[in-house]
Formats: C-alpha cells, structure tokens, sequence
C-alpha cells in the first residue's frame, strides 16, 4: 500500500523527534532568556577587541553589528552553534534510511515484501525529512516562548526566516548521509565518512570566517554550512539561491542514492 | 515441466569480490521446483543456500544466469512475485521497539488488505502459541522465529521462502510448523525451505536438492535420500568387547567402519538391526547408543563411493 513505509518510519521516529526537538528548543529559549543580560553594544565594543579567529569561532566573523542586536545574538548564539549539533539528528535519520536496516537485517525482511526499493527509500526519506521539520517547528516554538516568559523583543520576522532555513541544511545533511550509505554499505564506514565531512564542513566555515580577506577566504565556500548564515539571513533574510542549492543538491544526492541503492547487493 | 515451475534457476553464479579475492557462493546453479511440492535445499552451513534465497529475493544480483518465479524475473519484477510469497530469513530481525501486532499490522499495511491479513496472523499466532503484544526485543529468540513464520504466511502466499525455518524453536512448535507445511501443500501451495537438518527435511519435504560449496550436487526425492542413510552404533558392554563379537561384527555385510576401544564398539550400519543385535547379545551390553548421521556423513557416503547404493 502507498504510504506505509512513511507513516511506519514516522511512527517509528517520532518519539526522537520530539526529544530532539526540545532539547534544542530548550536551548534556543536558554539563549533568548539571556538577551537582557547583555547590553549588547557594551558586547559589541568587547568583541570588537577579540582577534578574527576567535570571533570565528564563536561564530560571529564580520557580523558585529549584526550581533550587537537582540536577534543577531540569538541567531549567532544559538543558531550558529545549533547547527552543528543538529546535524548530528540527520545524520542518524539518514544511516536508517539504508544502512543500520542492512547492518541488522531487517532490510531483507522489508524488500521482500511488495515494495522496490526506490519506493522504500523515498518514503523512508520523506518521513524523515518530516521530522526534521518538525524539530525545527519545536525550535521556532521555544525561541518563542523563550521571547515570551523573557519578555524579549525579537524581529520575529527574521528569526523565522533563521529557524525555518535549517530545513533545507539539514535534509541536504540527511541526503549526503544517505548517499554515502548507499555507497559505503557499511554502518560505521558510512558513519565514520559523513561524520569527517560534517566536522571538516563545519572547520572550513570557521576558517573561512577567520580568513576573511585572505587567500584561505575561500575555503570557506567549500562548506555547505557556510550557506547558512545566521548574520547574513538577518541582514538578506531567505537566501533563495542558497536554498536553491541545498534543495538541488539533496534531490541530486537522493537520486544518486537510489541509482547506486537499485544497483547493488543488499546486505552484503 | 521446467515451463510450469515455480521456481526455475538456470546457470545462476554468484561470485562475491573479484580477482584473488573472490568467493564463488553459486556455482552455475539449475533448478526448479514444481508447483505444489515442498522442497528442501539441503547443504551444510555456508554452501550457499542462502545465497540462493537472496537472489530469488532480489536482494542480491546474479553473476551471471537467471531466475523465475511463477514464469517472472526475479529481478525486473520483484515487486510482483513478492506480491505472492512469503518470506522467513535464517536470522530474523525486526523493529526492536515495536510489538509483535505492530509489526504485524505493518506488514499487512504494506501487502494490502490489512483486515483479513491481520486476522489470519492471529490464528497463526494462537496456533503457534505466540504473545504478539511483547515487544520485539523482549521476545525469545524461539519466538521471534515464531513472528518471522506468522509475517510469512499469514497472507497465505503461493510460495514460501524459509531459510531454516525452525532453528530456535522447541519441538513442539516444530511439529505445529510441520503440520501447517502439510497444509499448505494440501491446499497446492509450494514451499522452498532451506535446511542442514536432515530430519526436519525427510519430516516434510517431497524432494531434496543437496548443495556443497555453491554446487548443486544432487536433486532427489526425500525417499532416495532415505536409502543412503545409515546410522552411528556405539555399543557400551560391561566388559571388554568379547573377541567373538568383534569378529561377528566385522563379518556382517552391514556393519562397516567398526571400532574397539575397551568395552567400547563403535560401528556404521546400514540396514537392519536384527543381524547386529543378534551378534551382540553374546556380550553383556550395558547401553547402546544410535546416531542419526550427520549432514556431513551422508554427503561422505553419497561422494565417497557409497552413492545411492550405499
């Protein structure tokens, strides 16, 4: 029946998605709570001190005067730290579109019921990206609240714009996990390569923010976490060619997958 | 008759890895199963029988040669012929955190017709003895097997494909399983169950394709099979084995391979008891132990010159 493998990897995801989705909603409402203890330009001129490399790191580069207002500290505080750690939510969802089912066996089980592989595979990914979806909503809902009980005055506007532009990142994350778990077979070999390629994403940016004006500047580019930018989605708001290309690359990189997915062994 | 088969396997390799490091798991492999027969493929561990189910799964790509499935390609159209079998893996995963009827449900969900789908897993499962509210992962292995036979067939597909299917389960469920096989075939049914016990296959199979190494070996009915058995005798006495007995034994035309070790005879027979319990009863037998060969022996027997003769 269509749909069944969705609404059963839905079924089967939606408790961690919810966990996940308040645990960095919690955090995210943490961060709006703390904008009234900063005055933020006293903030701007101490950071203005701080040498690029550790602005960089912190996530702020060139954006001082983005940071020195109440959503550019949210945005760079919690959104530019966020990512990292919500990549790690697509990540997982991606090894269980192929791997950790091949690894353990139960793929075998799957495909020898009435269902192609693409079909299996397409509807696991959709009901995974619909979580990712709704991580981001419960995102969006604490940075909220967090601007409710703090009594935090937000361009709520922009901060949607800064939540909602995580979907687009995070299902291109979810879709390079895939393909490199169609490629790879393996549960950790494929675990083990887009954990590399998410860390040395996520060092290149800061490189590239660091090295702004230098020959190491673009480095940078090379980053997929570098088009999502919390300063610059303040300033510009949705970056459409930017989302253009996250949302290419995944359909690219879904496509890939199940060529290589239809292709090959299972299990083996 | 290949025309009408269920299943029919033509020159089918498949070699694993490439240049010195390859593995040949099928050897150009030929065979059908005929429609309403059970079949046993019968092989030690790791002869390919389920690399055999793999690729009539399509789980797996041949290197070369071909399989059908009610006259389809196992390959280009998979998802039709799995439409009408049933399927239990020789190591049986499911969802961990799900129960028994969750799992259930879904895979009714995803065959169609979830109600009477559902509702035959039920009988099954009362059938089987099986408690489907219990998680996966606090169910026994025995009953997780039992899960995997309800998944199976409880849409009472034309063709079952079991990878040792009653490794793990008790005796009992064993012999409910070997009556829902002969229902199943009663109704015309075909199964293909793979298998290195020798009993369970002469228990419930028609015939019996016999697999070494990647190599079908031999095609035969359950009763050709039956004549190369043999059994292990170990006779215990209470003294010595008597030098009388130990000749008698040698002299018996079925007895071969005889062994003494102190009071201890250790014989192969094949045939009747009667001329062997004769000679012995000159001794004083404390026990006396029969042992079904093993896979193994019957292979000896049937490629070591004892054949079908044996």
């Amino acid at each position: 029946m269509t749909g069944a493998v969705f609404i059963e990897t839905f079924k089967q995801t939606w408790k961690q998605m919810v966990a996940w989705g308040f645990g960095l909603a919690a955090l995210a409402m943490m961060v709006v709570l703390m904008v009234p203890l900063f005055d933020m330009q006293d903030m701007k001129s101490l950071l203005e001190n701080f040498p690029p490399f550790i602005l960089a790191m912190i996530g702020i580069g060139s954006d001082l005067e983005v940071f020195a207002t109440n959503e550019g500290f949210v945005a760079i505080g919690f959104f530019g730290k966020s990512a990292l750690i919500f990549a790690v939510y697509p990540v997982v969802m991606g090894m269980r579109i192929t791997a950790e089912e091949e690894d353990t066996g139960i793929m075998d089980v799957l495909l020898s019921l009435p269902l192609s592989r693409a079909k299996t595979l397409v509807e696991k990914f959709l009901a995974y990206s619909i979580s990712i979806i709704g991580v981001v909503l419960l995102i969006y809902l604490g940075v909220g609240i967090g601007a409710s009980l703090g009594n935090v005055d937000l361009d709520a506007g922009r901060l949607t714009e800064v939540t909602f532009y995580l979907i687009p990142l995070m299902i291109f994350v979810m879709a390079a996990t895939m393909l490199v778990a169609a490629v790879a077979r393996r549960r950790m070999v494929a675990l083990g390569v887009i954990t590399a390629f998410v860390v040395a994403s996520f060092m290149l940016q800061t490189i590239g923010l660091a090295a702004e004006g230098t020959v190491a500047e673009p480095l940078g580019a090379v980053s997929f976490f570098t088009y999502y930018n919390a300063g610059n989605i303040l300033r510009e708001g949705f970056i459409w060619p930017h989302i253009a290309g996250y949302a290419a690359l995944s359909l690219l990189m879904l496509a890939a997958s199940l060529y290589r997915y239809e292709r090959r062994d299972v299990g083996v | 008759m290949a025309a009408s088969a269920v299943i029919d396997i033509k020159g089918l390799s498949k070699i694993y890895g490439s240049g010195g490091k390859s593995l040949v798991a099928l050897d150009k492999l030929t065979l059908q199963v005929e429609p309403g027969e059970i079949f046993g493929y019968l092989g030690p561990n790791g002869a390919g029988k389920t690399t055999t189910i793999r690729v009539l799964l399509d789980l797996i790509r041949p290197s070369s040669g071909s399989a059908t499935i009610f006259g389809m390609d196992a390959r280009q159209q998979s998802v039709a012929i799995h439409q009408r079998i049933g399927f239990l893996p020789g190591e049986l995963n499911l969802w961990q955190g799900r129960s028994g009827a969750q799992v259930i449900h879904y895979v009714a969900s995803v065959r169609g017709g979830v109600k009477s789908i559902v509702k035959q897993a039920e009988e099954l499962a009362a059938r089987l003895k099986l408690d489907t509210s219990k998680k996966v992962r606090d169910l026994s292995s025995g009953n997780k097997r039992k899960l995997g036979l309800v998944i199976a067939m409880m849409h009472s597909p034309d063709l079952l494909i079991l990878d040792e299917p009653t490794s793990g389960l008790d005796p009992l469920v064993q012999q409910t399983f070997h009556e829902l096989m002969n229902e199943y075939r009663d109704k015309g049914k075909t199964v293909f169950l793979s298998s290195h016990v020798l009993s369970e296959v002469q228990a419930i199979c028609d015939r019996v394709g016999i697999l070494r190494d990647g190599d079908l070996k031999a095609v035969q009915s359950v009763d050709a099979l039956t004549n190369v058995k043999f059994r292990w005798v170990h006779v215990q006495f209470r003294d010595d084995v008597p030098a009388e007995v130990a000749q008698g034994l040698r002299g018996l035309a079925a007895v071969s391979e005889f062994n003494a070790d102190g009071c201890h005879a250790r014989m192969r027979l094949q045939g009747d008891f009667d001329p062997l319990l004769r000679t012995i009863a000159a001794g004083y037998v404390e026990q006396l132990h029969v042992e079904e060969p093993t896979l193994e022996d019957i292979f000896l027997a049937y490629y070591s010159g004892g054949g079908e003769d044996a």
